[in-house]
C-alpha cells in the first residue's frame, strides 16, 4: 500500500534521513520508534508530503505522492501533528468540521452530507455531550479525542499520527490508543504513529519500525524490534525486555544504573 | 453558534445600523426633525434641508458606515490569518503607509493643486508598505510572525519619515496634515463613495464566502497544509486583497485607529471565532462604530469639527484598559 523508497530528507542543510526504505500494507498498525532526534517526526512529515524528500520517493498504492493533488492527497491521507493550535474558541463541531475541508466546494460551505460525517463521528467518539462547548475549554485528553475525530471525519484509509499520546495520563493514553487499535481492527484503517512509550507501541501496534540517527534500523513485530541489546544500544541505558503474561507481548523495563554498578 | 443565535444578533445589528443612521442624519450643529430629515431624503423638503441632508450629511453617514466595514473587516482577517491578536493595519505598515503618502501631498504642496492628489498619493504610500512587508516575508517564505515584524518595522519607518518631513516644513501644511492623519470622514470626495461603497461591499461577500478557509488557516501550517489548503498562496491571496481594501478606505479617510482591532475582539465574545459568522457581523458592527464616532465628532465640540479618528482612538483605548483588566490570563489570544 505505502511504498518508502530511500528516502533522503532534512531541514534546509541539515540532513534528518538517510536512505531510508519502508514498505507499508493495509490495516497495519505501525508504530515509529527511537530516541529523540532519530528523525521519526521528518519521516511521518515526508509520507504526508510536508517536506519534500532530497532523494527518494513514497508511493502509494503504486502512484507517487508527488503527483497527487493536494485535494486528493487529503482525501487519501491524514495527518494529526504533535502541534495543532487549539487556543482559538471554536466549537467542537466547528472544529471537526475542519476535516472536511477536502470534500467542501470552492467556497468551503458544509453540505448536509459534511454536517451528517461530522455527527457520525462525534457519536463514535463519545463527544456529543461537548457539541456546545470550545476547544480550548476542553482537558488534554478531551482535546485528543476532538484532534482525532478532525481527523477521522477526513474519511482517509491511512491515518498518521505524531505522538499521540504525548503529555497524557496512563488511563488516557489506553483509551486514545485503543480508539486507534478499534480503527485498525473494525475499520481497516491502516495506521501510522511514532510513540515514545516503547510498552504502548508493542501493546497495540502490530509492527514496530526502530529509527537511528536517520535510518530504520529494525522493522518487524513487536518482538522482533524490542530486543535488550538494540534498546540499550540505541537508548544508550540500561534495559530488561521481558513478556507481558497476558497479551504475550514484550515490555521494557529499564534498570537503574546504581543497581547496574553495584 | 447557533442559527437562531447569530440570526438574532444580527437582526439587533440591522436594527442598531437604522438607529445610528437615523440619529446621524438629524444630529450635526443644524438640529433637525426626525420627520423634516426623512422628507428631505425623499426630496420632498425646503432645499436647504436637502442640501444639508442629502449632499452633506448621508454621503457622510455612508462614507463612515462603509469605511467602519472595511476596517473592521479587515483587522478580522488579518487577526485570523496572521493569528495575531493584535494585528490589524497599523500594525502591518498599511496606515503607516497610507501616512506617509499623505503627508508627502501635504508638505509637498501637492494637495494645494487639487485634493485628489492626496488620496492618490496616499494610495501610493500604501503601495509602498504593502511591497516591502510582502517583498520581507517572501525572503522569510511567509512565516506569519516575520510578516507582522516586518508591517511594525515599515510603520516605525515611515512614522520616522513623517516626522522628518513636518520638522523641515511649514507649519500651515503640518496643520492640515495633522487633522488628515487622525482621520477625517469630512474632507472626502463625494464620488469616490461610490467606488470605495463596491469595493468593500464585494470585499466582505468574498471574505464572508471565504471565511472556511480563514478558519482552517489558523489551526496552523502543518494541519492546514494536510487537508489541502495551500496556506502560502491562501494567505498571499488574503493578505493583498484585504490590504486593497483597507488601502482604498485609509486613502480616502485618513487614518482611523482602532477599529480594525478593537470590533472583531468583540464580537468574538459575542458569536464566537467562525469567521463565516463573525465577518458580515463584524462589517455591520464596524459600520455602526465608526456611524457613531463620526457623528459624535460633529456634535461634541459643535461647531467645531473634530477627526473622528481622535474618538475613535479615544474609545479603542479605554475599551482594551477595559479587557486588560477584566480578562483572565491569556484571554486577548482566547479572543482571537
Amino acid at each position: 500500500m505505502i511504498h518508502i523508497e530511500n528516502i533522503s530528507a532534512g531541514y534546509f542543510k541539515r540532513k534528518i534521513l538517510n536512505n531510508v526504505s519502508l514498505n507499508i500494507v493495509q490495516k497495519d498498525f505501525l508504530g515509529i520508534i527511537g530516541k529523540n532526534g532519530a528523525g521519526k517526526s521528518t519521516l511521518l512529515k515526508v509520507l504526508c508530503n510536508l517536506i519534500k524528500p532530497c532523494a527518494g520517493d513514497v508511493y502509494i498504492n503504486g502512484k507517487s505522492i508527488s503527483v497527487f493533488s493536494k485535494k486528493a492527497f487529503a482525501k487519501t491521507v491524514s495527518f494529526l501533528p504533535q502541534y495543532v493550535d487549539t487556543s482559538l474558541p471554536f466549537t467542537v463541531p466547528e472544529f471537526i468540521m475542519f476535516g472536511r475541508y477536502p470534500y467542501m466546494n470552492m467556497f468551503k460551505i458544509p453540505s448536509n452530507k459534511d454536517y451528517i460525517a461530522v455527527k457520525k463521528v462525534m457519536e463514535f467518539l463519545d463527544l456529543t455531550d461537548f457539541a456546545e462547548m470550545k476547544i480550548n475549554e476542553l482537558s488534554g485528553g478531551e482535546k485528543q479525542r476532538v484532534l482525532i475525530a478532525q481527523v477521522l471525519v477526513q474519511e482517509t484509509d491511512i491515518i498518521v499520527f505524531d505522538e499521540p499520546t504525548l503529555h497524557l495520563d496512563l488511563g488516557i493514553q489506553n483509551s486514545i490508543l485503543g480508539i486507534l487499535n478499534d480503527l485498525n481492527q473494525r475499520h481497516n484503517k491502516t495506521i501510522i504513529l511514532t510513540l515514545h512509550d516503547l510498552n504502548a507501541a508493542a501493546e497495540f501496534c502490530n509492527k514496530l519500525a526502530l529509527m537511528e540517527k536517520g535510518s530504520i534500523c529494525n522493522c518487524g513485530s513487536p518482538e522482533e524490534v524490542l530486543n535488550y541489546k538494540d534498546i540499550e544500544r540505541i537508548y544508550n541505558t540500561t534495559v530488561v525486555v521481558k513478556t507481558n503474561p497476558i497479551s504475550n507481548k514484550p515490555y521494557v523495563v529499564p534498570v537503574c544504573k546504581v543497581i547496574c554498578q553495584q | 453558534m447557533p442559527k437562531k443565535r447569530f440570526t438574532c444578533v444580527y437582526l439587533v445589528l440591522v436594527v442598531l445600523l437604522v438607529a445610528v443612521f437615523l440619529f446621524s442624519l438629524i444630529s450635526g450643529s443644524n438640529k433637525i426633525s426626525l420627520v423634516d430629515a426623512l422628507k428631505a431624503l425623499f426630496g420632498n423638503a425646503d432645499e436647504n434641508l436637502i442640501v444639508i441632508i442629502k449632499y452633506i450629511r448621508l454621503p457622510r453617514i455612508l462614507m463612515s458606515c462603509t469605511a467602519g466595514a472595511g476596517l473592521a473587516v479587515s483587522g478580522c482577517v488579518f487577526q485570523s490569518i496572521l493569528r495575531n491578536p493584535l494585528a490589524d493595519p497599523f500594525t502591518l505598515g498599511i496606515s503607516g503607509g497610507a501616512a506617509f503618502g499623505a503627508s508627502v501631498a501635504f508638505v509637498s504642496g501637492l494637495a494645494t493643486i487639487t485634493s485628489f492628489f492626496v488620496p492618490i498619493c496616499a494610495f501610493f504610500g500604501v503601495f509602498l508598505s504593502v511591497l516591502i512587508v510582502y517583498l520581507l516575508s517572501m525572503y522569510k517564505k511567509f512565516d506569519l510572525n516575520a510578516m507582522v515584524l516586518s508591517g511594525v518595522v515599515v510603520s516605525y519607518i515611515f512614522s520616522s519619515a513623517i516626522m522628518l518631513m513636518f520638522a523641515l516644513s511649514k507649519a500651515t501644511n503640518i496643520q492640515t496634515a495633522f487633522v488628515w492623519l487622525m482621520g477625517n470622514i469630512s474632507t472626502f470626495d463625494e464620488k469616490m463613495i461610490l467606488f470605495i461603497t463596491f469595493i468593500v461591499v464585494i470585499d466582505i461577500a468574498i471574505l464572508s464566502l471565504s471565511g472556511n478557509i480563514i478558519n482552517t488557516i489558523s489551526l496552523g501550517g502543518e494541519k492546514s497544509k494536510t487537508l489541502g489548503i495551500d496556506i502560502k498562496k491562501s494567505v498571499k491571496i488574503l493578505f493583498l486583497t484585504t490590504s486593497f481594501v483597507t488601502a482604498s478606505i485609509v486613502s480616502i479617510c485618513g487614518i482611523i485607529g482602532f477599529i480594525g482591532l478593537m470590533i472583531p475582539h468583540i464580537m468574538r465574545k459575542i458569536v464566537g471565532t467562525n469567521n463565516v459568522i463573525l465577518i458580515p457581523v463584524s462589517a455591520a458592527a464596524g459600520a455602526i462604530f465608526l456611524s457613531l464616532c463620526d457623528t459624535l465628532s460633529r456634535i461634541l465640540f459643535s461647531p467645531v469639527l473634530i477627526p473622528v479618528g481622535v474618538i475613535t482612538s479615544i474609545a479603542g483605548g479605554a475599551f482594551f484598559i477595559f479587557l486588560l483588566l477584566k480578562s483572565k490570563k491569556g484571554a486577548l489570544k482566547g479572543a482571537l
